[in-house]
């Protein structure tokens, strides 16, 4: 008994790692720019494409496919702030049209989506695992390729942390979140780090794409059953609270894995969205609360 | 520029959809026509609580599928008459709407979008895993539509296509008459503006968001029920984000906050987007994508050109 | 120093400066005073970058400011204090005052700016690891001034600094706004408090329904009868 816990336990920590670098680009982006990215999922897509573009058609390492998935989504999310959400802003002014926004984004989504399924067609495409072997733990047996992705998630998000912990430019970050008139007012160039921001976000989300593509397979819908989830998880964690966020990455993914005992997996799913609608109810601020303005 | 489009757009319309049977009687074209008008439904419900009333929801296609099967439970599992069917599925979907509208009362903006979106994803897997109710990934089928209409097969479809039209144009009609010809209308709009205001003017802004949430779902639902005894499957597609992505498309294209507007994108978009499957069967849902985009941050009235913007 | 020429700014179609003009010369206390909604904080922030006025000119030493933003504004050596401080509450003291410097080269100019800052304003230095927040009404003030010190600005904008502070604490805030001009920093400041900005000021303009109503030194403000009876009330002055 004690041996199923600890091996559902596993589980949900592993996987919890995928969530919390899906999560924490989406609370990110929320939190410094006001605006929910329906999207998300879709640039998850993006990198594993990317990945099984450089790992498989021009046969670059593993390692390097990732990375240049990664940075190849952050350089695409770079556009999307001034393309798509500044002229937004420009003709909404300063009145707080959050659904907007959401409306918009949602617009992205689709377009990312099929466009995706025009370019690259809707198979499953593989990309060979980055590490082989199992770590044999006596109860339970966990892959190499799982545990690569919890420990890059971790220095990935270790190093978000510290760069807007300590950077100057993470410290503009923050304030930017707070109260982004007075971040104008010591120099800050908003529209820059609005862009900075969402790129940062997505990027993240494009390097999980990246790192469970030899997992999940890559396909275009890839990534929408995570958005859906990552809404649960920032909400559960308080929207804009990036630590809330991190903590409720790991609640829900063990949550989901000790629910095998009781419910049928296909029911694992709802799983976050009980939690979310439960938590927006009794809660709307979120087990940590928000975080920055919010 | 405004008034033009509508008085000529509107009665034009009205008159082709009136006369397409007779004019085009393929029964392709009536097919799509057909569907185009359940959509529709649909996007003028959604319009009425998200554009009208400022309550943007982003689980219509909850409301349409909860219609959808229960229109399709009832008649295969109880025989019920196709048109009880249509007054249960509205029924069923305004109950739903209006409990999910008790607790999003208290919810603004990205949170409400967000839980209706949750409820949707509910209903999908809801839809999706239940069996012995739902039939499962597989849907359900082999239930009989209205009765009573002509047996040969082209008939039979213009058939549908009337009474599918007169039930929507009706029930649009009813939806605008509601926004602009009542105190709930007024308060409706009032809600969207400024409901802090509106509180304070002493609107009674709980028991208006109810109502929007009730009506704009039991429409929904209708819609539904029609799409479920025209197609005659009902699968757990019809609860996925892809129809609230349409569904949202529609209505920007169309305008938001008018009611008749979104009438006018759903049949637009989704003519443009059936015609564009002939050129490639990937490329429509772009379209979609791509308008919803344009249009939410150039073109914020849409074609209707409201005076209002959402 | 800075220049405006009849300006006419407000928020989307809501006009609330109807033609405004004021100048504030080289070292000098410039004050703003008149009923709510005249538009003085308007003006402050149509000058700093947050509006876009509909017409007229804003000009520091010569250089346009209108369709510059905020950031931008900074740069030329302008400082911009809020209402209530618009300090960065959950962030430290420390913290605040490195941001003040963010527009500084580096992060070693930013380090040197602080500390140069805490050696001014001892008080900081002891709280550095505090929550700006934690602090007093009166420190915030003073913390929030300070924060704007960081790039030397030539000119500061303050927009009711005594707002809703004990009397003490507008002393000591009154005090800092003496000493820094004493260093040559010209200044303009919207306030309420007529009293404390007329001890200090040596121009004052005032506004009334988004227009000038009056411009002269304090002496001649209060020599007016006029212009006690309708903005300085009767009682004072």
């Amino acid at each position: 008994m004690l041996e199923s816990l600890a091996e559902f336990a596993i589980q949900g920590i592993v996987l919890g790692g995928l969530y919390a670098l899906f999560a924490v680009g989406l609370t990110l982006i929320f939190g410094v720019l006001d605006v929910i990215n329906v999207a998300h999922g879709e640039f998850f897509a993006i990198g594993g494409y990317l990945a099984f573009a450089a790992i498989v058609v021009l046969h670059w390492p593993g390692a390097a496919g990732v990375a240049g998935a990664a940075v190849g989504t952050f350089l695409l999310g770079l556009g999307v702030y001034p393309l798509l959400l500044a002229p937004l802003k420009r003709r909404l002014g300063a009145r707080p049209r959050g659904p907007l926004y959401l409306v918009l984004t949602l617009g992205l989504s689709t377009f990312l989506q099929s466009s995706l399924l025009a370019a690259a067609g809707g198979d499953y495409l593989r990309v060979p695992p980055y590490a082989g072997g199992v770590l044999d733990l006596s109860f339970t047996a966990v892959s190499h390729q799982r545990l690569l992705v919890l420990v890059v998630s971790i220095v990935l998000l270790g190093g978000l942390f510290l760069f807007l912990r300590f950077h100057r430019e993470g410290l503009a970050v923050r304030a930017v979140a707070q109260n982004p008139d007075a971040a104008q007012a010591m120099g800050i160039n908003l529209p820059r780090v609005f862009a900075l921001t969402l790129a940062l976000g997505v990027g993240l989300a494009g390097a999980g794409g990246a790192l469970m593509a030899p997992l999940f397979n890559v396909y275009p819908t890839v990534g929408f059953p995570l958005t859906i989830k990552a809404f649960a998880i920032t909400i559960l964690g308080g929207m804009g609270n990036l630590a809330g966020a991190l903590v409720a990455s790991f609640l829900i993914s063990l949550a989901e894995a000790f629910s095998v005992m009781l419910i049928p997996s296909e029911w694992q799913n709802a799983i976050a969205f009980a939690v979310m609608i439960v938590m927006l109810l009794l809660r709307p601020s979120g087990l940590l609360g928000g975080g920055g303005r919010r | 520029m405004i008034a033009r489009v509508r008085v000529i757009a509107v009665p034009a319309a009205l008159v082709v959809a009136a006369l397409l049977p007779a004019l085009i009687p393929h029964p392709f074209v009536l097919t799509l026509a057909t569907q185009a008008m359940v959509w529709a439904l649909l996007a003028a419900s959604w319009d009425l609580l998200s554009g009208y009333t400022g309550q943007v929801s982003f689980g219509h296609a909850g409301f349409f599928a909860l219609g959808a099967y229960a229109a399709a439970t009832a008649t295969k599992h109880a025989d019920l008459s196709p048109w009880l069917g249509l007054v249960f599925a509205a029924l069923v979907a305004a109950l739903v709407g209006g409990l999910a509208g008790f607790p999003a009362l208290r919810l603004r903006g990205h949170y409400l979008a967000l839980v209706t979106l949750g409820l949707a994803e509910i209903v999908r897997l809801v839809a999706q895993n239940w069996l012995e109710l739902t039939g499962g990934p597989f849907g359900i089928h082999d239930y009989r539509t209205f009765p009573g209409l002509p047996a040969a097969p082209l008939a039979h479809r213009q058939a549908r296509y009337v009474i599918v039209v007169a039930i929507v144009a009706a029930s649009v009609v009813a939806m605008r008459a509601l926004c602009e010809r009542t105190p709930a209308g007024k308060a409706f709009r009032a809600i969207r503006e400024d409901e802090v205001l509106a509180e304070m003017l002493g609107i009674r802004t709980t028991v208006y968001k109810l109502l929007a949430f009730v009506v704009s779902s039991a429409f929904a639902g209708l819609a539904g029920a029609l799409y479920a005894y025209d197609v005659q499957l009902v699968s757990p597609s019809v609860a996925s984000a892809a129809t609230t992505s349409f569904v949202i498309g529609m209505a920007v294209f169309g305008g938001l906050g008018t009611v008749w507007g979104p009438v006018l994108g759903a049949l637009l978009l989704f003519g443009l987007s059936e015609g564009l499957r002939f050129i490639g069967v990937v490329y429509n849902l772009i379209a979609v994508g791509l308008v919803i985009m344009i249009f939410v941050v150039f073109v914020p009235r849409g074609l209707a050109g409201g005076r209002r913007t959402a | 120093m800075l220049r405006v020429a009849d300006v006419r700014s407000g928020y989307g179609k809501l006009e609330i400066l109807q033609s405004v003009s004021l100048a504030v010369g080289e070292g000098e206390i410039v004050g703003l005073i008149g009923p709510n909604g005249a538009g003085k904080s308007t003006l402050l922030k149509t000058a700093f970058g947050y509006l876009a006025p509909f017409a007229g000119e804003v000009a520091l030493e010569g250089r346009p400011l209108v369709g510059l933003r905020p950031d931008q504004v900074v740069r030329l050596g302008v400082g911009y204090v809020a209402q209530a401080g618009g300090l960065f509450a959950d962030m430290t003291v420390h913290e605040n005052l490195l941001l003040g410097g963010y527009a500084l080269r580096s992060s070693r100019e930013a380090r040197a700016a602080v500390d140069d800052l805490y050696a001014r304003f001892p008080l900081f230095a002891a709280r550095r690891r505090q929550p700006a927040g934690s602090l007093s009404g009166g420190e915030q003030r003073i913390l929030a001034v300070a924060r704007a010190l960081a790039v030397r600005p030539r000119l500061l904008l303050l927009d009711e600094p005594s707002a809703a502070l004990a009397p003490r604490f507008i002393a000591d805030v009154y005090d800092t706004i003496r000493a820094l001009n004493g260093g040559g920093i010209a200044m303009l400041i919207v306030e309420q408090n007529v009293e404390a900005i007329l001890a200090v000021a040596h121009r004052v303009f005032v506004l009334d329904l988004g227009r000038n109503a009056f411009d002269g030194t304090p002496a001649e403000l209060r020599a007016s009868d006029r212009i006690r009876r309708l903005y300085l009330g009767e009682d004072e002055g």
